[in-house]
């Protein structure tokens, strides 16, 4: 792989005593789109603002382009942010917040900065607002002049944090297609920060999952998707099943597991070796809408009774007792058999659907779904 | 109808304020109409005579005084004021809330006993000349008392917690993601400052400047301690024409035209708001 564009070694970060960012250590490459994804409180902001220079680090080195640029403050960085609350300049009409960053550096005279603003509302799909005022634009449009401020300064990385947030649902899925192309047109470099799995999915090329200051798996949406690498990863990400499972015995690849009376044949995570999850215990994680449901018995199939049935209109979720352990399933089509409470049923799941994970101290047993029966 | 449930909830104040300051202010306006006999009691006769003598220029001298005090005051505190101001918004939680304390500390004793103190500070036989003689640094005392810097001395001391406040409370509600998006865009701290912080202040500074400048022309007693009576402002003029002068009617057409003065200030801080926050600010004073 080519050499990194930044590169973050060992980063440490403390406010007062509480330890926000644990060796942090991760190679960003040119051209990518990058995302931080992780619960409130995980350090993904913090990390952003060390990149950007809003914030010092207390050890550790960045390097972008290979120099260290630890040490310099925000303006001597060839990084831009786009803020939280987009931070316009609520004094400057929408033409001179976007030239704001070309202005101070005086990097062209006004007739080319003319043109190139035009070049760049364009992009953002902002042609004709130029004379209007910041308060004078609805939430979805700030968004877009912000992005245009950023990027008209032709950063290495375009730091976004949280950027979607404050818009609604609709607005919100139709910014991720938009900011998604606009990085692949621009062929600048995204690091983009999120709580929100599903903008990570949706939009990224990486994920990097962050759990209290800690990287805890970095890979393609897919990679983080159906092979987390712990159980904060497989919890946090997706809809999952997760059980405490007893080892029987190593079979090649697979593992022999028992879950209450039934026993399963199943991989360890590529992410762990097999030997991890060979303890006397291990974790069973199943994605939700990855298992179905039906009447008749199926090879490898488990029997339970339905405990209720929810429809929400595209999906159906169920809940059903597997011999005393509880699993959230979630369909997407009608199925073979139109199962209602009390019924015994048969459950399947796509075989990458589960994983077995090492056990973890703390552990506690959930189902998935959207809510306890 | 909805609009006047919507402001129902402000009518005892409008009631309060129209009989204590409405019905008097309107008292004040008559009686500048108004004529008075040798004795100085006052004659109900039309006359627009007060307002002929204001334009004498023994008296335009004295409006030019005031508004020169006024400004020079405001110019004075605002300078001193604002980085006053921009330190104390700046700091800590707790530092914070002790330096407003000790920005405010003054006003818990009584405005002319502070005007005394300034004597005790600056007279002949006064604190600074026995220090400075004491320490042999000059023979003679400097006199300091009496002038008209004495008196602006005076009168920035008294309001200058007024211009402090006023922009600490611009400074302290600045969001502070503007900043770091303008450091990010390239901007070392001044050129932030100048571009973004100041900008974005000015309706503080120009709420502090109204709120210096009206008071600083109505104030008498500075001058008349610090000055020893030898300028003489607007607000000594009225204060000697009601209690020596015994001619109220003039003394009223002065607070006319000392009330027009202030509207005029008001207006164009108004204006200053409105285009710096494109009319977007809840928290103008006006």
């Amino acid at each position: 792989m080519d050499k990194p564009l930044l590169s973050l070694t060992d980063v440490n970060k403390y406010f007062d005593d509480s330890h926000i960012l644990k060796d942090i250590s991760l190679d960003i490459h040119d051209g990518e789109f990058l995302t931080l994804l992780g619960p409130s409180g995980c350090g993904k902001t913090t990390m952003l603002r060390c990149i950007a220079g809003l914030e010092s680090i207390n050890s550790g080195d960045i390097l972008l382009n290979g120099s260290s640029i630890k040490d310099l403050p925000p303006n001597k960085r060839n990084v831009n942010t786009v803020f939280q609350n987009y931070a316009l300049f609520p004094h400057l009409n929408i033409y001179d917040n976007v030239a704001y960053g070309p202005r101070i550096k005086k990097s062209m005279n006004e007739a080319d900065l003319k043109v190139r603003i035009n070049e760049i509302l364009e992009l953002v799909q902002m042609t004709g607002y130029e004379e209007r005022m910041t308060h004078q634009l609805s939430g979805g449009q700030r968004q877009r002049i912000a992005i245009a401020r950023a990027l008209i300064n032709e950063p290495d990385i375009l730091l976004l944090d949280e950027p979607l947030g404050a818009l609604d649902l609709k607005l919100r899925r139709y910014m991720q297609t938009e900011l998604a192309s606009l990085q692949k047109q621009t062929k600048t470099t995204f690091v983009y920060v999120t709580h929100d799995q599903e903008e990570a999915l949706n939009m990224s090329d990486r994920i990097v999952v962050l759990n209290k200051g800690v990287i805890q798996q970095v890979g393609s949406p897919r990679e983080v998707y159906n092979n987390p690498s712990n159980l904060f990863v497989a919890d946090f990400i997706g809809d999952r099943n997760i059980k405490k499972v007893k080892v029987i015995e190593k079979n090649g690849d697979y593992v022999r597991v028992m879950l209450k009376d039934n026993i399963i044949d199943i991989k360890c995570s590529t992410n762990a070796t097999t030997k991890d999850c060979s303890d006397d215990y291990a974790i069973l994680a199943i994605h939700t809408d990855k298992m179905s449901i039906s009447c008749s018995e199926k090879p490898n199939s488990l029997m339970g009774t339905i405990i209720s049935v929810h429809y929400s209109g595209s999906q159906i979720r169920s809940q059903v007792d597997l011999g005393g352990e509880k699993v959230a399933v979630i369909e997407y089509r009608s199925n073979d058999c139109d199962y209602k409470k009390g019924d015994k049923v048969y459950i399947t799941w796509e075989e990458s659907g589960a994983i077995l994970l090492p056990m973890e101290e703390g552990f506690k047993e959930r189902s998935g779904g959207y809510e306890e029966v | 109808m909805k609009k006047f449930k919507q402001n129902a909830p402000a009518i005892p104040i409008l009631v309060w304020f129209g009989i204590l300051v409405g019905i008097p202010l309107i008292f004040v306006v008559i009686l500048s109409f108004l004529s008075r006999d040798e004795l100085g009691n006052i004659v109900v006769r039309f006359t627009l005579d007060n307002y002929k003598r204001i334009f004498d220029p023994i008296y335009i001298k004295v409006f030019i005084n005031s508004l020169f005090l006024a400004t020079l005051t405001s110019f004075i505190t605002m300078i001193i004021g604002y980085p006053v101001a921009y330190f104390t918004a700046n700091l800590e939680k707790k530092k914070k809330a002790l330096a407003i304390l000790l920005i405010m500390l003054p006003f818990w004793i009584s405005s002319l006993l502070r005007t005394y103190g300034w004597i005790i500070l600056l007279g002949n036989t006064g604190l600074v000349n026995n220090l400075l003689i004491g320490f042999n640094i000059i023979d003679k005392p400097l006199s300091m008392m009496y002038k008209f810097s004495t008196i602006l001395t005076g009168t920035a001391y008294m309001l200058i917690p007024f211009m402090i406040i006023a922009i600490y409370n611009s400074v302290d509600k600045l969001d502070r993601s503007l900043l770091e998006a303008s450091y990010d865009l390239g901007a070392g701290k001044w050129k932030t400052f100048f571009k973004i912080t100041l900008p974005l202040t000015i309706p503080g500074i120009a709420g502090g400047f109204t709120l210096v400048f009206i008071p600083s022309l109505g104030l008498f007693f500075i001058s008349d301690l610090l000055g020893g009576g030898k300028n003489i402002f607007l607000g000594n003029l009225i204060n000697s024409l009601i209690t020596k002068g015994r001619n109220k009617p003039l003394a009223a057409a002065f607070s006319v035209g000392m009330i027009i003065m202030v509207l005029i200030v008001l207006f164009i801080y108004s204006r200053l708001v409105k285009r710096n926050t494109g009319g977007a600010d809840e928290n103008s004073i006006i």
